[in-house]
């Protein structure tokens, strides 16, 4: 094992982190210090661990993806319970922490007596998801009289909304000026104070009946304690989110690469400088502004590539790294990366304009982190399992279920709101969210005249701010989707 | 195989490098005239993105508008040059220029003051050195910091430089050097 460093940030422009006590971990024997505020991935990363496991077949050693609990390349062995998922697992002092090979079966002995309580829970309206969607979702059900659970299985709120330094972009209506972190504090904490709203952290779901309509879910409240849940609601909003794309090359699985948004959970979350100088793949929105965010993390991006002739990002977003001397390299790629377990380096080429490499254009580079911006896929899985219908639509990422223009899937009651329903911004993700809950407090009977003008407001707003060219794919995909 | 140097970004609108042309084209460069005689704002958007912070706030109603997706375009007349736009704008894009102010103030003919905008550390202090970039990390020349704002609203801080007149419109990005 490398030696144990300290990658916390402790000076930022922007954010102050909050850790709490200091506590100790202890990873394959080796005592880690770690903060109550953070989970084993984000403390083991802050020591300098970034090796978290070992693939089954030929021991690769891999690192964790997402940082979000969507992808499974953070389970370890916690406390003697196997796969447990790292990123989303708060730690606690004394626990043992240990790197697991693959699909190594052996039962667990967990140092905990195993508890489970179940409860029965009814709701008017069931919200998934406590990202900018969900919690407007919930915010307006709430306002309707609706009596309101919100589930997410992270352990913290506000979704991909906290981990924004910049101001947002839109209109005044979308808290445009005011940065994503503030915007989702600002959400989480109306959540709280509202009385008739319930909001379960570390939860999540894992079933669906079809027959009744009920959720099941289980809330971990540490390891070996479990509240199962069942949760039966007159309507659902399914705001799920979405999951980083990967892209394939050799070296694809070296500790080091994961998604753009991982690198963004680290540094602005938790505080930790994921890599010191990374290369970005994907010069979109995300690929430039984690790029910004990098460097206010005192992170020296090396370049954002992409192998688009255009940027796709806003010019402003762009302009403002060129200007701050990160390079933008468009028609590049990545032809690979290496290093002894962990990123030590990439091999960029150029290409033509058929995509061809351009011969004698190859250049290595020393990097220590490639961060993927290559897109999101819509997280419609929880609505399958449901029996929504989905449909195939690469304008909105993916597939990506059908609904009608009050965001009603095909399953009566069931709604949908941001990302799970196309890939756009957070803006758009508030926006639909308070359209997906006024519908589901008025479904569950709750009508509420104020709120349904408000709801007509967010449907001329979406169609406005869809109007413009970044968003005309958009606009094209969504006349696929969107039934009667 | 290459070997192992500094990458260099591209050189073209497509890779995010504007220049002043590209804004002088849109129209978000002011008459002389106007440049000798206030201070104010240049911007750097000149695309279609749904966008309105810099008009919601501009107290004269300087900025026009006309729908969310438009880029924003100045009624030099109206604007007093109050820096309201750029502590308000997302994309850091906007700098505030004026031209005579090291006439008009500091009795030096050749320089200008530039309000930047900067959410990085440190946050240098007045007479500070800061090495000025312009829009493609070129650098200038190194300038001095005349005073910095906080705005408590926006949180973005606002450098003022003192440049050479003739950077003052290319200047876009500082970095505070360190004492030695």
């Amino acid at each position: 094992m490398s030696k144990i460093v300290d990658r916390r940030i402790y000076e930022h422009p922007i954010l102050r982190f909050e850790r709490g006590k200091r506590i100790k971990i202890l990873f394959e024997g080796k005592e880690i210090p770690a903060f109550e505020s953070e989970t084993i991935a984000a403390a083991l990363y802050a020591a300098g661990v970034i090796q978290f496991n070992y693939s089954s077949k030929l021991m690769r050693p891999r690192g964790p993806f997402c940082m979000i609990g969507k992808c499974s390349q953070c389970m370890m062995k916690v406390d003697g319970v196997p796969h447990v998922r790292t990123c989303i697992t708060p730690v606690r002092d004394g626990m043992t922490v240990e790197r697991e090979a693959g699909h190594e079966i052996d039962l667990p002995e967990p140092k905990h007596p195993l508890t489970v309580e179940r409860v029965d829970l009814n709701y008017d309206v069931v919200v998934v998801g406590a990202g900018p969607a969900g919690l407007k979702a919930a915010l307006k059900a709430s306002e309707a009289g609706a009596h309101v659970a919100v589930l997410d299985q992270s352990p913290v709120a506000g979704g991909q909304l906290s981990k924004q330094t910049h101001k947002f972009f839109g209109t005044k209506e979308s808290y445009a000026g005011t940065r994503g972190v503030d915007i989702a504090r600002m959400l989480v904490s109306m959540v709280k104070e509202r009385e008739n709203i319930d909001l379960f952290l570390r939860t999540q779901v894992i079933g669906y009946f079809k027959d009744t309509g009920v959720l099941t879910a289980y809330q971990s409240e540490g390891l070996g304690r479990y509240r199962v849940m069942t949760l039966k609601a007159r309507s659902y909003v399914i705001a799920t989110g979405a999951m980083e794309r990967n892209l394939v090359f050799p070296g694809d699985d070296l500790p080091g690469v994961m998604g753009a948004g991982a690198a963004q959970t680290l540094m602005n979350i938790f505080g930790i400088k994921p890599a010191d100088k990374p290369l970005i793949i994907g010069a979109g929105n995300v690929g430039v502004i984690v790029a910004y965010q990098a460097v206010q993390a005192g992170v020296d991006v090396q370049a954002v590539i992409d192998i688009a002739p255009k940027s796709a990002a806003y010019l402003v977003h762009s302009s403002k790294i060129r200007r701050m001397g990160i390079p933008i390299l468009m028609r590049t790629t990545i032809k690979e990366a290496y290093g002894k377990g962990r990123v030590e380096g990439a091999v960029i080429y150029e290409v033509d304009k058929n995509f061809k490499p351009i011969p004698e254009s190859e250049k290595n580079i020393e990097v220590d982190g490639i961060w993927l911006a290559v897109g999101l896929s819509p997280s419609v899985e929880l609505l399958e399992l449901m029996g929504a219908s989905v449909k195939l639509v690469p304008e909105l990422g993916g597939y990506v279920p059908l609904r009608t223009y009050f965001m009603e899937t095909t399953i009566p009651s069931v709604f949908i709101a941001g990302d799970v329903s196309s890939i756009e911004e957070a803006s758009t993700a508030m926006m639909e969210g308070v359209v997906a809950g006024v519908s589901a407090a008025e479904k569950a009977g709750l009508r509420n005249d104020e709120l349904v003008r408000e709801r007509a407001e967010a449907l001329k707003w979406l169609d406005t701010f869809r109007s413009g060219p970044h968003y005309r794919r958009i606009k094209e995909g969504l006349t696929k989707v969107i039934i009667s | 195989m290459t070997g192992r140097k500094k990458l260099e970004g591209q050189k073209t609108l497509e890779s995010g490098y504007i220049t002043l042309e590209d804004l002088a084209k849109a129209g978000n460069i002011p008459p002389q005239e106007v440049l000798e005689r206030k201070a104010v704002p240049i911007i750097d958007d000149i695309e279609e993105i749904p966008c309105t912070p810099c008009y919601d706030v501009c107290p004269t109603h300087a900025i026009i508008m006309p729908t969310m997706n438009d880029p924003p375009k100045v009624n030099w007349e109206a604007c007093t040059g109050c820096t309201l736009c750029a502590q308000a704008c997302p994309g850091l894009a906007i700098t505030i220029v004026n031209m005579s102010f090291g006439k008009k103030v500091l009795k030096k003919d050749d320089l200008a003051l530039v309000t930047i905008p900067y959410e990085l550390l440190p946050i240098p202090k007045r007479g500070d050195k800061v090495r000025v970039y312009d829009r493609g990390h070129g650098f200038l020349c190194e300038g001095e910091v005349y005073s910095v704002i906080k705005s408590a609203k926006f949180g973005t801080v606002l450098i003022n430089v003192l440049v050479p007149r003739e950077v003052a419109l290319q200047a876009k990005f500082i970095e505070v050097v360190r004492n030695a």
